[in-house]
């Protein structure tokens, strides 16, 4: 204290210097009981601040802790879908990431995120079948179990035949230990389902009997799960050993797991580098296979002939994918050659009498062999660009022969059975390379005959194991490695075992049977491979091997090697940093303690005006005591000091009060978020984390904006006249009705207003409101609110400042209300305040109710349910002429009136706002053009936010979905286009820019995607996914077949068709909810928190109510001579009990009316642009709630009033 | 024809030893037009009988009967409504409601028991020309001096045309000439009105220019020198 003011006081003989401390010390002691009360305020301001930044740490600490404790010593991790050596795990141990300590340990393990299990239980009577689908499966061995952090589990690890389930799997199958369940898994095959060589049959692999050892809580590693989110995972655990067995993959995991070592410090991104280079795959752990491929035969006077002798690369998913093909060509150069063999389904020669077509078309009966004479059926062919030395079409002079993409070369058997010479034409049946809607679609196209090259009989034919002998030269022709190893046909003996995926149509003559047991799968015809790519690439890949010319076969593989090391690509082998992914998401897709500070808003404001009114009237208490100091001779700027310094100890003490009290306000908030307001989160998760930092930081908030306010109640103080202070005024004088200050106010009130309207109109409208981002949207709208209410205050104060009509006593028609009204004009500021302080509470609860949410028919497109399956279901049921091959004919019938619309699906983080992590991979979904289609006339149409669609699609906008659109890359210069909820887009993915905004997505195999807004949905059952087209889902993700994500409208009995679709795909894990149940789960996470806005509403209510009763208490204490007056001169108890009640409720049912008018004004934008509704009858019960709350307070000031002795009032005394 | 009689009123009020007596038996009879002044030290009674007199405190012994009634024996809500249309009150702190205006304030005593009728407003505009108010009907409190406030208070307390006007210390806080205004204005309207007035003062000035005058000593009034 610098400024030391001194002051002789004169008490008798006792005669002391007074400094500045002195006085404020003596002055917050004198004045006790008020700066107790502003104290309090400032407590109240102080702990909602504290408790809201208590409220981050809490979900942040929580978040944290699930984190940790579901991955516990596990920082890395890799899935690939295919599987490799388990010795890879050894390996990376011994590289530079391991020896250099950055880790510690790493395991193997088999991990399914899509298993189903089933429990049967039978008693006397019935059998009851429990189903839990989509849960996580792990294969693991005992080191597993020591990268949690709970001793008691790492001696658990089950054996053979045994499976360990967490809790909440075992409570929803209803099983305990020794119970006996089947557990059903996705087989891997070789050729994907969506191919139409892929079976789409026996994809499912049952391991029934294992028998539950354990159920484990789900806690550390009993809640592992590979996404961030809160919910509880679905677990089971069985024996890797076990399960690589019984999936015929000895030796090999598809997951490994990686530990630092430090449970709470994950490895850096540095690291994390290093680790990924040490990673060392084979090709073979690539899922890639190289055979050397040979022919020779021995002529007999000229020695051992070699005709065929290459390394042939290929995949053990049959097709070659691009990325391997070009790393091919890097390794090895122009020797290599890549190949694509497909199935050629007939082929025949065009009869004289039809003309050929290289267009070709859509094949709609069967070929009879009276139209086409011979039909060569289900044949080899071959698209290949010929290469010297290589073939396999080269001239005499051994140079290639090069095909044009309406021309084929056919072998010599060929040419022989179907009597083709040059110049004819071909005609070849065969399927499209992919199914529609599960369907196979075959085609055909004609070819001119432009060679015919020989191929030579086998003298002895192939056996099981044994190759053809040739006692003539074979030709380069003679090659069946030209076509990749397929189980189940490659392998067979002969041409009617061919396991296929389809019926065969086409009758398999003698002759075939015979060039199957002489030259096996090799091909009858060739084409260029441009035009074999146009006919059977797909997003599986555009060729089947890879030629490469002989050389040492090490070296070859050395050099393969070589380029998988140096490429950029991770081949689906990418670790995933999943803990610091974790700890990353686990600060949020919401800053929870802005949010409570947003939502605590109003209680703040609410105590900063208590702590201004409590404030000025403790002033007011003691203004005469300030005239004197005035007449005294101190400066005004010295009494102003002395005034903060108190107001500043004063603040100091309610802000350390107020930080106490904020433990307690942010635990209460918790028990909240557990309890009333768990639909918010979902699920109970939290505990309670405090820092010192969100104590400091409250503390001193509290202290700054308490100190701030009060010095601006100071300030206003502080300018009025000793003459006033002493006469203990220091209200604000009336103003005269067209004064220049006034009119300046109304033009203040008048701007804000407008500010206030714009920018709810601009928080309003979807685009721009959306491209303000969530936080932004809504403080426009909370910024729009408190502009409008600030202004319509500002126009009450300036009325009761200005004064009522002169004349209008000789109009009222109440005088108690008009006595109340003109009573509220006594005191501007302090009427103002009050009624503010109700106004911000009816403000609350009105303008937040309006955007409340009920679940309407339009957020779930018109569906009754949806549902998601484990594992896919390939025929698209929107088809109904699909029916037939899925349901029986019963049932067939039963569905003619259902829709049921089928949709591909990515796993992915739940990016709704149900999941309070930050979703980094969010889910997709693949709409079929069935699904585009559907809304041209569906009677429910989902409800968009906003879209790109121009008019043509305007009636319908899924048409910006359309399959029949070309496909994009994903790349920056080609995104995907993407419907998105506007919730997921706004809240959870933070995609501000609305429509045309790009975003990217990294996915787990390291590929990164560029999407493009296109649509934005409101409030809809398809939150938290990205909804792409299904062209470019298969584009994006081509190794995920069938659909999984169902959607379907009732139009039968209730649950009927659950039951059915339940029923016909139990072993795929499908589970049918309904939609309406689950649009009251998404909708209730924007409730919740609007319940818990409303309720810190009626808190800052409850300060309101406190603040209108003192004020009202004050105000009769200052009145109590009039009021007496008021007694004597007729007035009866009852009817100034009347008009002081009636006081009350004109403040009162001014604020309200104050508060739901702001409210009207700022939700109204909303109401008309977007999905706001207006405030329902619900509301207006709340606020009559309040009014009887406030009338309990005011009757408080009346039991004063009746009480007040009215012989001393008159008197002055 | 307006009468108040007091027979034998009595006043105490109850203590630790025994009940203090301050009015020890007052007899008194005024009829309209009489006008009264009762002088006296401090703490001799005077406000007490004017309380009494004004029915704002009960006597505890005595009658006392204002146009022949006995306003204590009314309920509360009847005795302050008798008030009301009989008594008028002048305060030396006039009370004043700062946020109303002079006609409002004159106006104050329609609204207890319902609101202000056309004839009222007339009376109050009536009343402002009588005080010398009539250009200051719209004027807040505070922008009256002393003189004018209590012009104010004095027309209040006509506005119901009262049969007893009860006036304590009225030129308490005036000048000598603002007092001689306010006494000569009191008295002026008292006989216009035919009135009942009992003024209780400290001023010999304003008791002289009234038409009795009472001294209250030892809880009894008496002429002042009996």
């Amino acid at each position: 204290m610098t400024d030391v003011w001194r002051l002789q006081v004169r008490n008798g003989e006792d005669s002391r210097n007074m400094n500045n401390k002195r006085f404020v010390l003596r002055s917050l002691i004198h004045h006790w009981r008020i700066n107790l009360t502003v104290a309090l305020g400032v407590a109240a301001a102080t702990a909602v601040l504290t408790g809201a930044l208590l409220i981050g740490d809490s979900m942040r600490g929580s978040l944290k802790s699930l984190t940790l404790g579901r991955l516990g010593l596990i920082d890395e991790i890799m899935v690939t879908p295919h599987f490799f050596r388990e010795q890879l795990v050894d390996e990376l141990e011994a590289s530079d990431a391991f020896q250099a300590d950055r880790y510690q340990r790493a395991t193997a393990a088999i991990l399914f995120p899509q298993g189903t299990l089933e429990h049967s239980s039978t008693d006397d009577v019935n059998t009851d079948l429990n189903v839990a689908s989509n849960i996580l499966v792990l294969g693991v061995n005992e080191q597993f179990w020591s990268f949690g952090q709970t001793e008691r589990l790492q001696s658990i690890q089950p054996a053979e035949d045994e499976i360990i389930l967490n809790q909440p799997l075992a409570k929803e199958l209803q099983v305990s230990v020794g119970d006996t369940i089947t557990l059903r898994l996705p087989e891997d095959k070789q050729v994907n389902a969506d191919s139409p060589l892929g079976s789409q049959d026996d994809r499912i692999r049952s391991i029934p009997r294992l028998t539950v050892s354990a159920i484990i809580p789900a806690e550390d590693l009993g809640r592992f799960s590979l996404a961030s989110s809160q919910q509880v995972p679905l677990n089971a655990y069985v024996n890797l050993t076990f399960l690589q067995d019984e999936l015929d993959q000895e030796g090999k995991a598809n997951a490994i797991l990686v530990s630092g070592g430090d449970i709470d410090n994950p490895p850096g991104t540095d690291a994390s580098a290093i680790l990924q280079s040490s990673l060392q795959p084979t090709i073979d752990d690539l899922g890639l296979l190289l055979t050397d491929v040979t022919l020779d035969w021995e002529a007999e006077d000229q020695g051992n002939s070699v005709v065929l002798n290459y390394h042939s690369l290929s995949s053990v998913k049959m097709m070659l994918d691009d990325t391997t093909v070009s790393l091919a060509n890097t390794a090895l150069g122009d020797n290599a050659q890549p190949v694509l063999t497909y199935l050629a389904n007939a082929m025949m020669k065009v009869p004289d009498d039809q003309s050929p077509s290289f267009e070709g078309g859509i094949v709609e009966r069967k070929r009879e062999p009276d139209t086409y004479g011979e039909i060569v059926p289900y044949s080899m062919i071959t698209a290949t660009d010929s290469k010297p030395g290589l073939g396999p079409l080269l001239d005499a002079n051994g140079e290639p022969v090069l095909i044009n993409d309406n021309e084929v070369v056919i072998n010599s058997w060929l040419a022989n059975d179907l009597e083709l010479s040059l110049g004819d034409f071909l005609r070849i049946d065969y399927f499209e390379p992919e199914t529609t809607h599960g369907q196979t679609v075959e085609r055909w196209i004609d070819l001119k005959v432009v060679e015919i090259f020989d191929i030579t009989e086998p003298q002895r034919p192939y056996g099981r194991r044994r190759k053809a002998l040739y006692d003539q030269p074979p030709t380069l022709l003679n090659d069946p490695d030209l076509t990749p190893e397929v189980p189940g046909v490659t392998d067979q003996d002969s041409i009617n075992d061919w396991d296929l995926p389809f019926a065969t149509v086409n009758r398999i003559r003698g002759q075939d049977d015979d060039y199957w047991n002489n030259h096996r799968t090799t091909p009858k015809a060739f084409v260029s491979l441009n035009l074999g790519k146009k006919l059977w690439g797909s997003r599986f890949g555009n060729h089947t091997t890879v030629r490469i010319p002989f050389s040492d076969s090490e070296l070859v593989a050395d050099k393969l090697q070589e380029a998988v090391s140096n490429s950029n690509e991770s081949f689906g082998m990418t670790f995933i940093p999943i803990k610091r992914d974790g700890l990353r998401a686990a600060s949020g897709s919401t800053p929870f303690d802005g949010l409570f500070l947003g939502l605590s808003l109003f209680v703040i404001a609410s105590a900063l005006m208590l702590i201004v009114v409590l404030f000025k009237l403790g002033i007011q208490q003691r203004a005469s005591q300030l005239g004197v100091l005035l007449a005294l001779g101190l400066r005004r700027k010295q009494i102003s000091r002395l005034l903060i310094y108190e107001a500043t100890v004063v603040s100091s003490i309610g802000a350390a009060l107020g930080v106490v009290v904020g433990i307690g306000y942010g635990k209460l908030m918790l028990v909240g978020l557990s309890t009333w307001w768990v639909d918010a989160i979902v699920t109970s998760f939290l505990s309670f984390h405090i820092t010192f930092r969100s104590l400091l930081i409250g503390y001193l908030l509290g202290v700054l904006i308490s100190a701030g306010t009060i010095v601006w109640a100071i300030r206003k103080t502080s300018r009025l006249t000793a003459r006033r202070l002493l006469s203990g005024r220091t209200e604000d004088q009336t103003l005269p009705a067209g004064s220049p200050l006034k009119r300046r106010r109304i033009n203040v009130a008048v701007t804000l207003f407008v500010m206030g309207m714009t920018l709810a109109v601009v928080a309003a409208i979807p685009d721009l409101g959306t491209s303000l981002g969530s936080e932004g949207q809504a403080g426009a709208f909370v910024g729009a609110g408190f502009l409008v209410l600030t202004a319509l205050l500002l126009r009450i104060r300036s009325l009761l400042r200005g004064g009522w009509n002169a004349h209008s006593i000789q109009r009222i028609h109440m005088p108690l209300s008009w006595l109340a009204s003109r009573n509220a004009g006594r005191n501007p500021g302090r009427s103002t305040l009050t009624i503010g302080l109700m106004a911000m509470a009816s403000f609350l609860i009105v303008a937040m109710g309006a955007f409340k949410l009920t679940p309407s028919e339009s957020g779930r497109g018109g569906f009754t349910y949806w549902g998601l399956s484990s594992m896919p279901i390939y025929e698209n049921l929107a088809q109904h002429d699909l029916h037939d091959r899925v349901f029986e004919k019963e049932i067939v019938d039963q569905l003619s009136t259902e829709t049921i619309l089928c949709l591909r699906f990515k796993p992915g983080d739940d990016a709704s706002c149900s999941n309070v992590y930050q979703a980094a991979r969010p889910r997709v979904l693949g709409v079929p053009q069935s699904f585009v289609s559907h809304f041209d006339e569906a009677e429910t149409p989902f409800t968009w936010g906003a879209n790109s669609a121009d008019d043509e699609k305007a009636a319908n906008p899924w048409h910006l979905l359309s399959s029949s659109a070309l496909t994009h890359s994903g790349s920056a210069k080609d995104p995907v286009p993407v419907v998105i909820d506007k919730n997921t887009a706004m809240y959870s993915l933070k995609l501000y820019g609305g429509i045309g905004q790009v975003f990217d997505v990294t996915y787990e195999d390291g590929h990164t995607v560029h999407f493009k807004v296109v649509g934005l949905l409101a409030n809809s059952i398809l939150q938290g996914s990205l909804l792409v087209s299904e062209q470019d889902f298969k584009q994006l993700f081509p190794h995920i077949s069938g659909y999984r994500f169902l959607l379907a409208t009732e139009q039968q009995a209730e649950g009927t068709l659950r039951s059915i679709l339940e029923n016909r795909f139990r072993d795929q894990g499908l589970d049918m909810q309904s939609t309406q149940t689950l649009l009251m789960e998404l909708l209730a996470v924007q409730n919740t928190y609007i319940s818990a806005f409303q309720s810190l509403g009626a808190l800052g209510l409850l300060l309101g109510t406190f603040g209108l009763a003192t004020v009202q208490l004050r105000s009769i204490l200052e009145r109590r001579g009039e009021l007496a007056l008021m007694k004597a001169t007729g007035f009866s108890p009852a009817r100034l009990a009347k008009m002081v009640l009636c006081e009350n409720i004109v403040l009162l049912s001014t604020g309200l009316v104050t508060g739901v008018l702001s409210a009207l004004f700022a939700v109204l934008p909303h109401i008309i642009f977007a999905a706001a509704s207006p405030p329902g009858i619900e509301l207006f019960v709340m606020l009559i709630v309040i009014l009887i709350v406030g009338v309990g307070s005011g009757l408080l000031a009346v039991r004063v009033t009746l009480q007040a002795p009215l012989i001393p009032a008159l008197r002055g005394e | 024809m307006a009468q108040l009689v007091l027979n034998d009123l009595k006043k105490e009020y109850p203590t630790r030893s025994e009940p203090l007596e301050i009015l020890k038996g007052i007899d008194l009879e005024l009829n309209s037009g009489d006008n009264l002044a009762v002088i006296g030290p401090s703490g001799s009674g005077k406000s007490t009988l004017l309380n009494v007199l004004g029915t704002l405190d009960h006597p505890t012994g005595g009658t006392y009967t204002l146009n022949e009634v006995d306003p204590f024996t009314l309920a509360e809500d009847k005795l302050a409504a008798f008030r009301n249309s009989n008594i008028g009150f002048i305060f030396q702190e006039h009370h004043l409601l700062p946020q109303l205006s002079v006609l409002e304030n004159i106006l104050i005593p329609t609204m207890a028991n319902g609101k202000p009728t056309a004839d009222d407003v007339a009376r109050a505009a009536t009343l402002m020309e009588r005080v010398g108010l009539a250009n200051r009907a719209h004027h807040r409190p505070s922008e009256l001096s002393g003189g004018e406030r209590e012009r104010v208070a004095v027309a209040r307390a006509l506005i119901c045309t009262p049969a007893l006007i009860l006036a304590d210390e009225p030129t308490g806080n005036l000048d000598r000439k603002n007092a001689q205004q306010i006494g000569e204005l009191l008295l002026e309207i008292q006989q216009a009105e035919e009135m009942i007035l009992v003024v209780v003062t400290h001023s010999n000035e304003l008791a002289n220019m009234l038409g009795r005058k009472l001294e209250i000593n030892d809880g009894c009034l008496a002429t002042p020198g009996a």
